[in-house]
């Protein structure tokens, strides 16, 4: 569901696999991202370029792992959104929580600029 | 399965495997009967994370077989309605029963809070209930734990021009019904 495509001392870039995501699989994704910021304790950021499709449970899903980020003083940034899915993150606010870039290399520059 | 050009009746069986591709049947439909005043791109991704979300909320809370979706334009305005018979909403079983939700004098629930959003419910009759949602004030937010994490009722709050609920006793159906106006 999510690839390692950089690792850097501050970060990690992961791409996003699949092209749905809703409620069917955001436990899956939650895990996956708890995950990686259990085994990495970097940055975490999202590349999204792929995703085509999501839903409240994705959103519910991203926020919760936003939440453990934050408790384990790391973050997760979202890079390569599509327009429609950037507009529904804007229509709930929570582009006011997540830093989100159009490309995953403007996000890691920013990120190491922290 | 019925389509005409300002009314589609769409049953949908409640399978998470379906609901994109009776998302986009649904889309299709609705984007041959939008008027030239108004604008496709906004009415089409007002409507996708509308249609999304009744979908997702059908899979997860109907609790039977299948769900019905009526789709009904004119030149003023998109109707989408979401029919159901499963158990009704729990706003409406604390207002009936007097367990649960406890109903306010003047008729409006806070349903969730978060620095982001308030969601509310607001008793129109009985059983019918329209939703609303105001902006929080970021000056309160102390930190990200704060945030809600359920996001479903406020995207088709926030997408749409009315959205409410409505429970018949007589047949027993729950009905959400959104409203886009042209």
């Amino acid at each position: 569901m999510i690839t390692i495509v950089k690792e850097s001392p501050k970060y990690i870039i992961g791409e996003v696999t699949i092209t749905e995501a809703n409620l069917s699989n955001s436990d899956e994704f939650k895990a996956e991202l708890v995950k990686l910021l259990d085994e990495h304790q970097k940055v975490l950021i999202i590349d999204l370029q792929e995703l085509k499709y999501v839903d409240s449970a994705f959103l519910g899903a991203l926020v919760s792992a936003l939440k453990y980020a934050i408790s384990l003083k790391l973050d997760i940034v979202l890079a390569g959104l599509r327009n429609d899915i950037r507009d529904l993150i804007k229509l709930i606010r929570l582009d006011k929580v997540f830093k989100i870039y159009n490309y995953a290399e403007e996000a890691s520059f920013a990120v190491n600029k922290m | 399965m019925e389509n005409c050009a300002c009314k589609v009746v769409f049953e949908f069986d409640n399978s998470a495997d379906k609901l994109v591709s009776s998302l986009q049947y649904m889309l299709d439909n609705i984007a041959g009967g939008i008027p030239l005043h108004a604008d496709p791109d906004d009415i089409l991704f007002r409507c996708k994370a509308i249609i999304t979300e009744l979908l997702t909320n059908a899979i997860k809370h109907a609790g039977q077989s299948s769900t019905r979706f009526d789709i009904e334009s004119d030149g003023a305005k998109l109707t989408i309605y979401k029919t159901d018979t499963g158990m009704p909403m729990y706003l409406i079983d604390g207002r009936s029963n007097g367990a649960g939700t406890q109903i306010p004098a003047d008729n409006k629930h806070l349903i969730s809070a978060d620095p982001l959003s308030s969601l509310f419910a607001i008793w129109e009759s009985e059983n019918h209930i329209r939703f609303a949602s105001e902006e929080g004030s970021l000056d309160d937010f102390l930190a990200v734990e704060q945030l809600a994490e359920h996001f479903g009722i406020l995207i088709i709050t926030n997408s749409s021009d009315e959205f409410t609920y409505t429970y018949d006793k007589k047949t027993r159906e729950n009905i959400f019904r959104v409203r886009i106006n042209f």
